[in-house]
Order: C-alpha cells, then structure tokens, then sequence
C-alpha cells in the first residue's frame, strides 16, 4: 500500500538517517511512503511564537498538497511537524473563514480530508495485528528502553483527541514489545526536553534533560528510544554536558523507534546509519549480541 | 489596622482581557486558580510565574507585567498547563499572543535570544520555504552578536556564545549531521505570498 509522506526539514538535513530508516521500515512493512510534492516548512513552534497566521498557513499548503495526492493518509513522523499540521487541520475545520483566506493562496487547496497519522499511529496498530512480530528476525532480548514521547506528539495547543493516553502513553511500549525488547516503566516519559531553549536558554534546557536522564538510569534503562527527531537531536547531543554538569555517569544511546525496528528486522548498522549518533549505541548492541 | 487589597482599573482590566482573549482564542475568565497548570509546568520553578499567575496578571489589568514577564520567554511550549487544564484554556496560546502584542508594543524581549530564535528561524522559512540549518544558525548567532556588541558586552560575552554553538557545529559536523546542499522549494512565489499576508512576521 501507498501512503503519503511529509519528511519535514529536519528529516532532510540534521536528522536525515531517521528519512531513510523510515523509508526501509516501512517498505519492510509493505507500506511505500510517497513524499508529498514541493512540500514547505510547517513553521514549527517558531511560527506560534511569532505569527498566527502563519501558524496555520504554512501547514496548510502542505494539507493542500496531500489532499490533491489522491491518498487518503499521511505520514508525519517528525513529532513538531505532526503536531502543528493537525492543529492546522483542526482549525480550518472549524473556522472556515480563515480556511478560504488562504484558500486563496494555494494552488492546492485545502479540502481537510486527508488522515494526518504520527508514526506511533501506524506502527502501533501493525504490532496489534501482528505484522511487526512476523517481520522480525532478530528479537531484542535484553534491549531496556524507555521510551520518550516527549511532548509534541500527545499534547496539543488545541482541543484534539488522541488514541493514546495523554498522561501515560504506551503505544511505543507496544511496539518496542513486538520487537522483542523489554520496555521499562518510568515517569519522565512525556517531559519537555526544551526542545529549542536547547540553543536560545541552555541551562533551562539542560536542567529539563538532567531529569529525564537521570530517571531512566535510576529505573535501569539501557537506552532512550523516541520517535521526535527535536528530542532525539537534544538528549543525544547534550547529553556530554547534561551528564557533566549533574553528575550523570551512565550514559545511554538515543534511538528513534526506527533503529530498533530496523535491527530486529534484520538491517545492519550501516544499512540504518547508526553511527551518526552522538552518544555511541554499537557497543550496547554488540554486547546484546543484537548486531 | 489596614488590609492590603489588589486595585484593579476595571476599564483597563476589560481592555486586557479582549485583546488577550481575542488574540489567543482562550476564555481566560474560566480560569478559577486550581493550579493544575502550575503544577505540571517544567519552567514554573525557575520563573516564578506559572500559568495561572499569568492569567491572574491580565485579569487585573496589569499590562505592562503580563507583555513582559519571564514566563512569557521562558515557556518551552510543551502545552502540559493546557492538557491539563479542566477548562481548556492554552496557556501556550496565550504567551504566544502576548509575544506579538509586546512585539507590536516595542517592549524589549527578556530574553533577546529567544526572540532572535523564532525570529530567524521564521526568516530562514521565508528565503527558500524550507529550513537550512546552516543558514538558520548564521542568521541567529549574527543578530546575537550585534545585539552584544551594541549593548557594549564586548567580544568576550560574543566570544562565549559563538563558542557554544561552534562546539554543538563541530559536533554534528564530525556526526554528519551538518547538511551542506541546500533545501528549496519551487513554488516559492506561494511561500512569499503567505508571508506578506501574515501580521507582522518577516516580510509582513
């Protein structure tokens, strides 16, 4: 099956191995991820932060261009990208006034009816039928993860509902079980890792992390695993200072969801890209015997 | 024996609360001080302002408190305080209003290099419709550094900035994680046309 796909700009530059692992996943899974056309920046937070207007436009040009795809859903798996396209969708849905102001804009208009679906929605639902576990050919056994939602991908700055649990999600628990691997209960699941105050307000953002990264070492986990490339960059490249500055001596790989599916599909290291990571994550799957 | 009382201007209290509750969409008088908001923000400790301050804050009129207060720059929009608000009000919209209201008021930003974040991370959009990283960070760390010069901090202070983002370059760059070739749209006429059309972001 075909199913459109927004990469977002972080997917085709500072995080890119997390386009391609995407891609090979989900071909693996017999769904072949068409990248929408000419597709623009959705703004991000920066946008909220600076302009309404385009808050909502420039996600909708995209929800435009995947409406005229003629596929009826489409993949976000960059946490902020997902989150601010439904938004848009959702307040277009309600405020049509604003949807035919830039309507008239877009040589693609936005119609609303194409299904925005995070990663998690899509993975979660082909481990409960199955899928997942058929294709594995190396379980993770032994794998500790705990798995980061972060923010974006559960809370909103809009009235929208979710599948899963806002305060304790388990979707990437769920599909982390499919795999083999043994996810860990822990409380920072859904805390802020400070996303962009990583660059603009340091400290704050190091003192966010410190908390997540000391949990998950204090419960025994042997890595992070994430599905947002914002919290992947931040807990993977500050963790050096997080752990200087708060005294942290474990430190632990960050995986986004892809890598681990990747392995225990059968992929090799190379094939995923795994060595542009900060933190170094081959010598916790060598020991696993996992690679 | 005195009592000490909040004085409120009614006339410039009622003002506030239109133009907040206008521009962010949120009903602020729903707002009864439970303080779930509170509880669950990461950055409440270290600003001393969590949401429903905030909120108290533009009900009592005190404009000049609510366009500049630390919560305003500080909040990392993780929208915990509107998850969990049981009347719905998004205390991220609303700093997220009164950012464009202090911008529109020329109130200096509390902290300048959040503002010059989302300002050139808006910028870079804007050039080719999509984010070069690259650029993106040039542009940022150049408004930081004119900013430091002409507030008189001298190299040292610009020094030091420069040398945390160098580090975090270097870093990606040896992870291959700096990507060199450059994004762009085709249709970018369409980009600039929203642009214009915006309030008062780049271009608008």
């Amino acid at each position: 099956m075909q199913i459109a796909y927004y990469p977002g700009c972080s997917l085709h530059a500072s995080s890119q191995l997390y386009d391609i692992q995407c891609r090979k996943v989900f071909r693996q899974l017999g769904i072949e991820l068409k990248e929408i056309e000419d597709w623009n920046c959705c703004g991000a937070t920066s946008a909220g932060k600076t302009d309404y207007f385009l808050s909502v436009a420039l996600p909708a040009r995209n929800l435009g261009i995947a409406d005229s795809s003629g596929l009826s859903e489409m993949l976000i798996p960059c946490s902020s990208c997902y989150n601010r396209t439904l938004v848009s969708q959702k307040i277009l849905s309600e405020n049509h006034e604003l949807k035919n102001r830039i309507n008239t804009e877009l040589s693609s208009k936005v119609e609303g009816k194409v299904k925005i679906s995070s990663i998690l929605d899509i993975l979660v639902s082909r481990a409960d039928s199955g899928e997942i576990a058929e294709k594995v050919t190396k379980k993770l056994e032994g794998l500790k993860p705990a798995c980061y939602y972060g923010c974006l991908l559960t809370r909103f700055p809009a009235d929208i509902k979710i599948s899963d649990d806002v305060e304790n999600p388990r979707g990437m628990e769920v599909v982390c079980k499919a795999l083999g691997a043994e996810p860990l209960d822990w409380s920072y699941k859904t805390d802020c890792c400070g996303a962009s105050a990583a660059v603009n307000d340091t400290e704050t953002s190091l003192s966010l992390m410190a908390g997540i990264l000391k949990d998950a070492v204090a419960r025994g986990a042997d890595c992070l695993v994430t599905t947002c490339p914002m919290c992947q960059m931040n807990m993977d490249a500050y963790q050096d200072r997080v752990c200087d500055m708060y005294g942290i001596t474990t430190k632990l790989p960050v995986f986004f969801i892809t890598e681990l599916m990747g392995i225990a599909m059968g992929f090799t290291p190379e094939e995923l890209e795994i060595d542009r990571h900060f933190v170094d994550c081959l010598g916790l799957l060598k020991g696993l015997k996992l690679v | 024996m005195s009592l000490s009382v909040v004085q409120v201007d009614y006339k410039l209290s009622r003002s506030l609360i239109r133009e907040v509750m206008d521009r962010s969409g949120q009903n602020l008088l729903a707002c009864y001080q439970c303080r779930r908001c509170a509880a669950g923000c990461p950055v409440g400790d270290e600003t001393g302002v969590t949401p429903d301050r905030l909120i108290r804050t533009i009900i009592f009129g005190d404009r000049e408190k609510a366009l500049s207060n630390l919560l305003v720059w500080k909040c990392v929009a993780c929208y915990t305080c509107g998850s969990r608000c049981p009347n719905n009000i998004q205390t991220a919209r609303i700093n997220e209003a009164l950012k464009e209201m202090g911008k529109e008021d020329h109130v200096e930003p509390l902290l300048p290099a959040v503002a010059a974040f989302h300002d050139n991370f808006m910028r870079s959009a804007s050039h080719f419709g999509r984010i070069n990283e690259i650029e993106f960070m040039g542009l940022y760390e150049l408004q930081n550094t004119k900013r430091e010069i002409k507030k008189g901090g001298g190299w040292k202070v610009v020094a030091g900035a420069l040398k945390s983002s160098a580090r975090l370059a270097v870093s990606m760059m040896k992870k291959k994680r700096l990507h060199f070739r450059l994004n762009r749209i085709r249709n970018l006429s369409e980009i600039k046309r929203l642009f214009r059309k915006a309030g008062n972001g780049p271009g608008g």
